[in-house]
């Protein structure tokens, strides 16, 4: 009953939101908020549920801001279009690199997804003719578009908000299913004891495939978003180290393996990327690496994964 | 042939620094089973140190590499002692995540204090190279190679003739059995991440008068060393070396005879290769 | 035909000889035990016939097909489940969770899986400790876990490696009942064990492993007193 409460009160807040204030800022970092959970929902499909830490994850979010962007330039596909391409094509090249890396287990697996994820920025930051390498890409106007019969002001922060509140609501209810599901039931088991779950007669491979799958599909959908809201990609944008390690960062902080966990971890990675901008520009990347720390240290279960035990949510208290 | 030649000495010269840290990097692995990630920090640092003390008190690096080795050394069982020790018996993964967050922290309090400025050291005798043989070298890189080798030997004889270095050897082989054997494991844990570091930095230091100095420098560095440590072998010295030397030569000549964009792809490529066909190592001695 | 055929089945690390040309049959309904002295083969021996280790060359039917190749997984839903020797429990599930895991293979209905787990764990005495978690158990009740676990996967034949080991005396008389009540209930059973009481007691037939190579096969009270396996045991005859 409470897990039904707690729902309704994050899809009435995502609603209503951005209509608190007409302050664009502020609707930035909602979407910038939102924008990190979705991604942090999609690396904690795997490597919170599955328990297999990819170091690597940038690679599909970067998939699919790619797919988004050139099938609008070159093809004019209308963006939304694009976007869900974007989230098949990353899911579909998820395939043949989750093949190579699930042959490795534990730390040999997270530096198999750092080679690749490498291989792939260089690849794509050298395929000019198809990508315009290092100069990236850009939009300069997106779509007209009616919404109910209004035209879309793509000038204010209101459709992009709503847009991304759609995919990260997508996001997390997926993830709840999981959660519930066997299949949830599955990727723990293969996080605990590989040759356990085998011998209870779970098909490892083929369960981390399907939870790989889901987790590139996720990322590309965000990736395609990011393509569309800041209107400019490049490698080092959106294929770099530092963006699948702040995925790992908001997923571990927040709460491995919690549908609520990416939420918790996305707001204090933005909150305190803002409060240092405003001081020292560059600082907040100290208090990520100082959190993860004390989290690991002392809050293995996530910030969000600790809260959840003080509160009265039952004892299926999934979130 | 000439090309080749030049070619063949520098990705020798610069892979034996690749070594030095690599070696750091996997004898940390072979005692506590741990994959560092801070440790290309630990190289940045080193770098940082001998940039400080050659621009405040006109110190060559080649000398400070006296200070900095025993700074860092003790540094790094500090790290050790106090931070890493907690978190290596909750696991592999748990160690990579926290070690990924100490990186993290060091390299951006360094971008913080330094700023991301590229920085350089000009030595004066460094200006023209040595041209023997019709080959030009680079006089620190000849330098900091010929201090390498001497670095290597000492640590060699160290873990083969001395008992702390026994030690250091039978818990990286068992620490079980290690322990029942009136080894102190932990205090060889600390000790070995001290070595660990101070390996990094020294090659740090003996790498400033010939990169350029910055506070993300790390980040490249360690996925590099991460590819020479699989190359050779997780845990084994010798197969760091010569997957250190086997790096430096596959990214000149890859540099030459390639394309200078991809020289990086190619190591990354034959690190996969190697995971997936061979995850003991190309020479097989591996431990994973 | 019997329910499980094993033919020459070999498996050669390099130039340690750990399993040759081992051949035995296992009939529906029966109690297997594997004997041997330590380092015989009879884990891998278990290894091999569940899929967690390639053999070097032989076959393994069960029901007639050969099963050689397949993923543990597959083994186990073609119908063989197996303990581990060290036990592996997932410590940080409850009990009820370790069992589900297994009975989702037939069941994808979660509440209908839990139900069956329960029925499980009752069969082994632990339905009261459904919701404890693995790792606070007491070895004797992980080992009844970890078949309650293997159970739940509704198998023809269940592999025991070494159940019995560290066991008190009452938990050894319980964990002998448990396998015969387990026999009784339609599953047949192989049963790795030092524990030669246990042996004799409870299995129907006894095959003797030795340096890999198989030493003897028959009724425990005629393997007991041949030759080579008191050899085997005890070194040269002092007889």
């Amino acid at each position: 009953m409470t897990n039904r409460l707690l729902a309704v009160a994050v899809a009435a807040a995502l609603l209503l939101a951005p209509l608190l204030t007409a302050n664009t800022f502020f609707h930035h970092l909602l979407i910038q908020v939102l924008f990190w959970t979705l991604l942090g929902a999609s690396w904690n499909l795997l490597g919170g549920f599955a328990g297999q830490v990819s170091f690597g994850h940038a690679t599909f979010v970067g998939i699919g801001a790619y797919t988004t962007m050139l099938l609008y330039l070159d093809l004019g596909l209308p963006p939304w279009l694009g976007l869900i391409i974007g989230g098949a094509l990353a899911m579909v090249l998820a395939l043949p690199i989750g093949l190579i890396c699930f042959r490795l287990r534990g730390p040999y697996f997270s530096l198999a997804t750092l080679a690749v994820a490498e291989i792939v920025r260089l690849v794509v930051l050298n395929w000019e003719s198809l990508t315009a390498g290092p100069m990236g890409l850009q939009i300069t106007t997106l779509p007209s578009m009616r919404w109910f019969g209004k035209a879309v002001d793509w000038e204010s922060k209101l459709p992009f908000y709503y847009m991304v509140a759609i995919l990260t609501a997508f996001a997390m209810g997926v993830t709840w299913f999981v959660s519930r599901s066997r299949l949830g039931a599955y990727l723990l088991a293969i996080r605990e004891d590989t040759d356990s779950a085998e011998a209870a007669g779970i098909d490892t491979v083929r369960t981390k495939v399907i939870a790989l799958a889901l987790s590139a599909f996720i990322a590309g959908l965000a990736g395609g978003f990011y393509a569309l809201y800041f209107r400019y990609i490049d490698p080092d944008a959106v294929f770099s180290i530092s963006m699948s390690v702040e995925m790992v960062f908001i997923a571990v902080v927040g709460g491995i393996a919690t549908t609520g966990g990416p939420i918790v971890g996305a707001v204090f990675l933005v909150v305190i990327s803002e409060i240092f901008r405003d001081r020292f520009q560059v600082g907040h990347l100290i208090f990520y690496g100082l959190l993860m720390m004390i989290v690991i240290r002392y809050l293995p279960e996530g910030i969000w994964g600790r809260a959840r035990l003080l509160l009265p949510l039952g004892k299926d208290g999934r979130d | 042939m000439e090309t080749l030649i030049q070619s063949i000495v520098s990705g020798l010269l610069t892979g034996s620094l690749f070594a030095m840290i690599a070696v750091g990097l996997t004898i940390v692995f072979g005692v506590m089973r741990i994959i560092n990630m801070a440790h290309g920090e630990m190289v940045m640092l080193g770098m940082f140190g001998a940039y400080w003390s050659y621009e405040k008190w006109h110190v060559d690096p080649f000398v400070a590499v006296l200070i900095w080795v025993p700074l860092m050394f003790a540094f790094g069982m500090a790290v050790h002692r106090y931070l890493l020790r907690k978190i290596v018996p909750g696991g592999e993964l748990n160690a990579l995540l926290y070690t990924a967050g100490l990186s993290l922290l060091i390299a951006n309090l360094a971008l913080f204090l330094w700023t991301g400025d590229y920085r350089s050291i000009n030595l004066a005798y460094a200006a023209a190279p040595m041209r023997p043989f019709g080959i030009s070298i680079s006089k620190p890189l000849a330098i900091a190679f010929v201090m390498a080798v001497v670095v290597m030997t000492a640590l060699y004889l160290f873990l083969s003739r001395t008992d702390t270095g026994r030690a250091i050897r039978a818990t990286a082989q068992n620490p079980d059995a290690a322990a029942l054997m009136g080894v102190n494991v932990l205090r060889i844990d600390t000790i070995t991440f001290g070595l660990g570091t101070a390996l990094a930095a020294a090659a740090g230091v003996l790498l400033v008068p010939s990169l350029y100095v910055y506070p993300t420098v790390g980040e490249i560095l360690v996925v590099k060393c991460f590819v020479i440590v699989v190359l050779g072998g997780l845990g084994s010295v010798p197969g760091a070396v010569a997957g250190g030397l086997l790096l430096g030569l596959v990214e000149s000549l890859g540099a030459v005879y390639v394309s200078v964009a991809f020289k990086d792809t190619i190591g990354f490529f034959l690190f996969l290769l190697v995971l997936l066909f061979r995850p003991a190592g190309l020479f097989g001695v591996g431990k994973s | 035909m019997p329910l499980l055929q094993v033919e020459d089945l070999t498996k050669h690390f390099g130039g340690l000889r750990a399993v040759t040309a081992l051949s035995f049959s296992l009939e529906k309904g029966e109690i297997l035990g594997l004997i041997g002295p330590n380092g015989a083969g009879k884990t891998t021996a278990f290894n091999l016939m569940a899929g967690f280790i390639a053999p070097t060359s032989g076959v393994v039917r069960l029901d007639g097909e050969d099963i050689v190749g397949l993923k543990p997984h597959a083994v186990v839903r073609r119908g063989i489940a197996r303990t581990f020797q060290i036990v592996k429990p997932f410590r940080k599930l409850s009990c009820l969770e370790n069992v589900t895991l297994a009975t989702f293979l037939h069941e994808t209905n979660r509440a209908k899986a839990e139900a069956e787990a329960l029925r499980i764990l009752a069969v082994v005495d632990m339905a009261d400790r459904r919701d404890r978690h693995a790792a606070d158990l007491t070895l004797g009740e992980q080992k009844r876990l970890e078949i309650a676990r293997a159970l739940g996967t509704r198998p023809k034949i269940l592999f025991l490696d070494e159940p019995m080991g560290g066991l008190n005396p009452t938990e050894l008389e319980n964990a002998c009942l448990l396998v015969q009540r387990i026999r009784d209930g339609g599953v047949t059973v192989i049963l790795v064990e030092h524990h030669m009481k246990a042996i004799m007691k409870i299995c129907d037939r006894v095959v003797v492993l030795n340096h890999g190579v198989r030493i003897a096969d028959g009724a425990p009270q005629d393997v007991v007193r041949n030759r080579d396996v008191v050899t085997a045991y005890l070194g040269e005859a002092r007889a």
